[in-house]
Formats: structure tokens, sequence, C-alpha cells
């Protein structure tokens, strides 16, 4: 066992950003570990497959099958695992996204393999490889490790790693792998997929973006936070919590399965921050919380933080806004 | 059809406090049914409403009693409880556990919930469905059954994707399906006439000693604050108002 092999996923036909973020770890360990391999699985994917070729890998493995048009877990899980036996590496690494987080335990478990989950960091010992993970939805951080003794799997949480910037001199081998995929690998076929709306609300484009957690405590409150946008000249978002619940559409969800965003200002009232959610705006420029609970993450990493009942302040803040700019109106 | 449901008592995520001295949670916060399972518990029990059958709930290790009861209370049929003292906290030892009970309950559809508030690692509905070799649906936010197969609805990176599958199969529950019942007062009067039953590893037919970890776990500790950040607490809601909107100011972030 030696080398790392990271699953590229796919988004269409480009890899998703934080599969390339994943090269990037891969890199990090690489040292430690020895060369990268990278996986790619999809349908007429071969183009994409010699462009990850640029990110740092010297093997880029490719399965290209109409089977795997769609991203389902039973058929991608048995492709990584047939790229496992035929690299035998001492690391998996996978994007922790939907897909990857049910592939790498579903292939572990076959190889009674160990799998970090959603790592920050990954630090390569003789006999052990640990990594930083979120615990309690994000308020706390924990260390896991899982001894070398088997391949270990590993699903690396957004924006953890950098990706490596692509270098067009640089060629990796690529080979074509063909899976054997029996009946139980697909006894759950995909019918469909409704994407994700675009446009629609602003959301995406808006410079400042006011967004709603489960913190707001029921669709009523989000009437403060309308106007606290209209007075910003932003757009309203939500948590998939909120969206789930049904008190906001789910074209304003924001995070891993909702829409990315990258203002000037976020402005969160009542959302604690857990990962799904803030991997939807680390690109903002400016954070900012308003939340009870001082512990919550995104209080933890915002610019400016309130830490009070957003009743006390939301009101008094549009008016206040309202205020100034009236003033600034007239003069 | 029977429709068995994996919970689990976690602690209160809006009662949790930290104790950075010991690394751990500071002991005593109430211990309540992780919510993506309550949302399980309720896809099982509106299946079983459509289709007839029984549904058992099903758990490991401590604290159970409280969780177990509610989900009977909200209608389930039975409640097992394994007892897993001594067993190491990873997620294949559970699943190893928890399967073992499965295949002697033989259910035709397991629901679980995606994740736990508490670890998190949402391994365990996938080591157990591929322990039973049982195909995996997850992220699922709306389910239709009917002629012998589910359509299933799951939210994914790209929008909604629909699959079908027939039983069996592992179900991993969002909290975008239908709300959980609240318990009603007869459904806690009939709960306490419920079975709540007990399994233990022998009885389960595993040896304490096979079950190592595959993953160890680490004392807990908190992120480290951004240095820049500016945090008011305790500050009056009108001069906190006023520093925000200096702060937006400073920052250029108002356009006036």
């Amino acid at each position: 066992m030696a080398g790392v092999l990271v699953f590229v996923e796919l988004a269409g036909s480009e890899p998703r950003g934080v599969a390339l973020e994943t090269l990037g770890a891969a890199a990090h360990v690489a040292g430690a570990l020895g060369e990268v391999t990278a996986l790619v699985i999809g349908h007429e994917c071969h183009a994409v497959a010699e462009r990850i070729g640029q990110y740092g890998p010297s093997r880029v493995l490719v399965v290209d099958d109409p089977a795997f048009a769609a991203p389902v877990a039973g058929p991608y899980a048995r492709a990584l695992e047939a790229a496992v036996a035929a690299t035998e590496p001492a690391l998996v690494l996978l994007p922790a996204t939907t897909l990857g987080r049910d592939i790498a335990p579903i292939v572990a478990t076959r190889l009674g393999a160990p799998h970090l989950v959603e790592c920050m960091s990954l630090t390569v010992e003789d006999q052990t490889i640990t990594a930083t993970r979120p615990v309690y939805q994000g308020k706390l951080l924990t260390t896991v490790t899982a001894p070398r003794d088997t391949v270990v799997f590993a699903t690396v949480r957004a924006g953890a790693f950098k990706a490596p910037t692509p270098d067009e001199a640089k060629q990796a081998t690529i080979e074509r792998m063909t899976v054997t995929l029996d009946a139980a690998d697909q006894r759950a076929a995909v019918t469909g997929l409704a994407p994700k709306g675009r446009g629609g609300t602003a959301l995406e484009s808006a410079p400042i973006v006011v967004v709603g957690g489960r913190g707001i405590g029921g669709p009523q409150g989000f009437a403060l936070l309308e106007e606290l946008a209209a007075a910003l000249g932003g757009a309203v978002g939500c948590t998939r919590a909120v969206s789930d619940l049904g008190w906001r559409p789910h074209d304003e969800q924001i995070g891993q399965t909702g829409k990315q965003v990258s203002p000037k200002l976020y402005l969160g009232v009542g959302v604690s921050g857990a990962v799904q959610h803030t991997v939807g705006m680390r690109g903002a420029e400016v954070v900012v919380a308003i939340n009870r609970d001082p512990n919550a993450p995104l209080v933890q990493m915002a610019d400016f933080a309130i830490v009070a009942d957003y009743n006390e302040i939301v009101p008094r803040l549009t008016k206040r806004l309202q205020e100034l700019r009236e003033a600034a109106g007239k003069a | 059809m029977r429709i068995a449901v994996l919970v689990k008592p976690v602690p209160d995520p809006s009662a949790l406090r930290f104790d950075p001295r010991h690394g751990d949670l500071v002991p005593g916060v109430q211990l309540v049914v992780n919510e993506y399972d309550l949302y399980a518990v309720e896809a099982a029990l509106r299946l079983r409403e459509q289709v007839g059958g029984d549904v058992i709930v099903g758990t490991v290790g401590g604290g159970a009693r409280d969780a177990l009861s509610r989900c009977l209370a909200m209608g389930a049929d039975r409640a097992v409880w394994i007892d897993g003292e001594g067993l190491p906290g990873d997620s294949l030892t559970t699943a190893t556990v928890v399967a073992a009970w499965l295949r002697q309950e033989e259910p035709d559809v397991i629901w679980a919930g995606q994740e736990t508030s508490d670890a998190g690692t949402g391994n365990v509905a996938p080591h157990v469905a591929t322990l039973l070799g049982w195909p995996l649906v997850s992220n699922v936010v709306g389910w239709q059954y009917q002629d012998g197969q589910f359509t299933l609805e799951r939210e994914i990176e790209d929008g909604h994707q629909f699959q079908t599958v027939a039983p069996p199969v592992v179900l991993c529950a969002l909290s975008a399906l239908d709300t959980p019942r609240l318990p009603t007062l007869r459904g806690i009067m009939e709960a306490r006439r419920k079975p709540l039953e007990q399994r233990t590893l022998t009885t389960l037919g595993l040896d304490p000693a096979a079950l190592s970890p595959r993953v160890q776990w680490g004392k807990l500790f908190e992120q480290e604050r951004r240095a820049s950040g500016i945090v008011l607490q305790d500050v009056d809601p009108d001069e906190a108002v006023e520093r925000f909107i200096a702060f937006l100011r400073e920052r250029r972030l108002l356009a006036w």
C-alpha cells in the first residue's frame, strides 16, 4: 500500500471545486504517502480527465460509461472499489459531497477500512493518519485517528485545502478502466434531475445578502429580514433548515445543496453556521453575525458579531439605516 | 411490511456547553432524539399507515429509554435497545452491531436520519446498508411507495435527483420530509404498554473482543476565533446598532 487515490467528482463536464481542493489535500500528503492517482467517473469525460492531469496527479484513471452518466451510490461505489483494487493506495481521498459521503463508507465497509469524515487537516504518521474534523454541527472540533494497517478513506471538507494551480506543462498518464457492475449495484436507478433554480432571486449576484437561519423562529420573522435587506440594498437568503421547514422557498437556500454566494457583505441572522451552509458563503468578503449563541460557529468566524436576540437588533438597525438613507437623500 | 428505524439519543443541540479544561461537553445535558431520526420515524409511520405492517425502532448505547419511549408514543410498534456497554464508539462497530440485530428482525425497509447532531459522521446507515448488501438512498426529501417500488426525491449539489428502488433498501431522511408528529396523550399511555426490548452482544451472536475500533476519537476543542473579529456581547442594543453602522461605514459597505 502506497500512494494516494483521489476521487475527482465531476459536476457535468467540469471537476467540482471541492474535488480540486481534494487534489490539493493529496498534494499535501503525497510526500509521506507517495504518488497521486486521480479517479474520474462519468460518461464522455475523457476531455476533463486530461485537464485534471494539470492539477498534479501522475496518473488519471478514467471510468467512462453510460452507466455512470448520473451520480448514484451503487455503481460509483463499485468503480471506486475497482480503482482501489487496481492502485492499492495507502489513502483514498474524496470530496465531502453527498456522493463522496455515500461511497466512501460503502467501500470502506467492504474493505473493513476506516473512514475519516469531513477532514479539515490531515497528518500522516508512520502508523496512523489523523484528521481534524467538525462535530456538534460545527460548534466544536475533534481529532480522529485511523491505523494504517489497511487503506484509509477520508472525505475532505470544502474550503479546508487550496486547489493546486493548474500547470499546462504537466502531463499525467491517462488510463481507461472498465468496471463490471452487477445487478445489486444498479438496484437504485436515477430517473431524473430537477436542476437548481437559477435566477429568480438576485441572490447570487447581490452585493449584500441577509440570511436567516433557524434562530429566526418561524416564517413571520423573515419580514424583519426583508425590511433590513431592503434598507441595505441586498437580497434575502436562508439556510437549508429554514427551506426544509417551509419557512422560505428552496431557491433562497444557500449552502452545499443550495446556492453559492460571494457578496461584499454577508449578514447571518440566527444562523449557527454549520459547514453545509458555510460552504455556500465562504466567498463573502465581510461576514457579520447576529446570534444569541456566542459559541455559534458563524459568530466565531465573523468579522463583526452581535450576540443578542435579533428582535432587539434588527428593527433598530433597519430604522437607523432608513433614517440615514433619508438624511443622505436630502443632503 | 416491516419497517425498521435507526435512532440515536444525542445531547440537546440547543443546550450544549463546552468544558475546555476537560476537552468535553459539560456533563448533564439532556438527551433528545436526533432530529433527522424523528423525520425517519415519521416517514416509517406514514409508510405503515399506507401499506400496513409494523415499525420497529432500535438504538445502540446508553440513555435510550426516553428516546425510545418517545418513538413508541409517536406510534412505533416496538422498540429495541442494544446494550453497547464497553463498545468502542466508532461507526463501523456500531453498524456491525446494528446489522446483527437487523438480520434477526428481517425488515423490508430501514429508515435512518441522514446524520446525527453529535458526531455527525453519517457513516452508520451506509455501513449498515453495505453489511446487509442493500442499496442506500441518502438525503431523501420526498418519497412515494407504489406498486412495490419507491420513488425517492433527494437533495444533492446539482438540484433534486429522483431515484426508483424496490425494497429492501436503506433510506436516509432529511428534515424536508413530513414534520414529525408530536406524541398524543393517548400515544403516551399506549407506549407504556408497548414492548421495550433489550438485546446484548451475546444475544446478537457477536463477540465483543472481535469488535475493535477502526477510528479513535480525540478530545473536543474549539476553533480558533478569527483574530480580527469584533464580538459585541451584553451591549445595549442601540449602542450595538451604532457600532455596527460605524463598522459598515469603515468597510465602505453603505452606499451613502
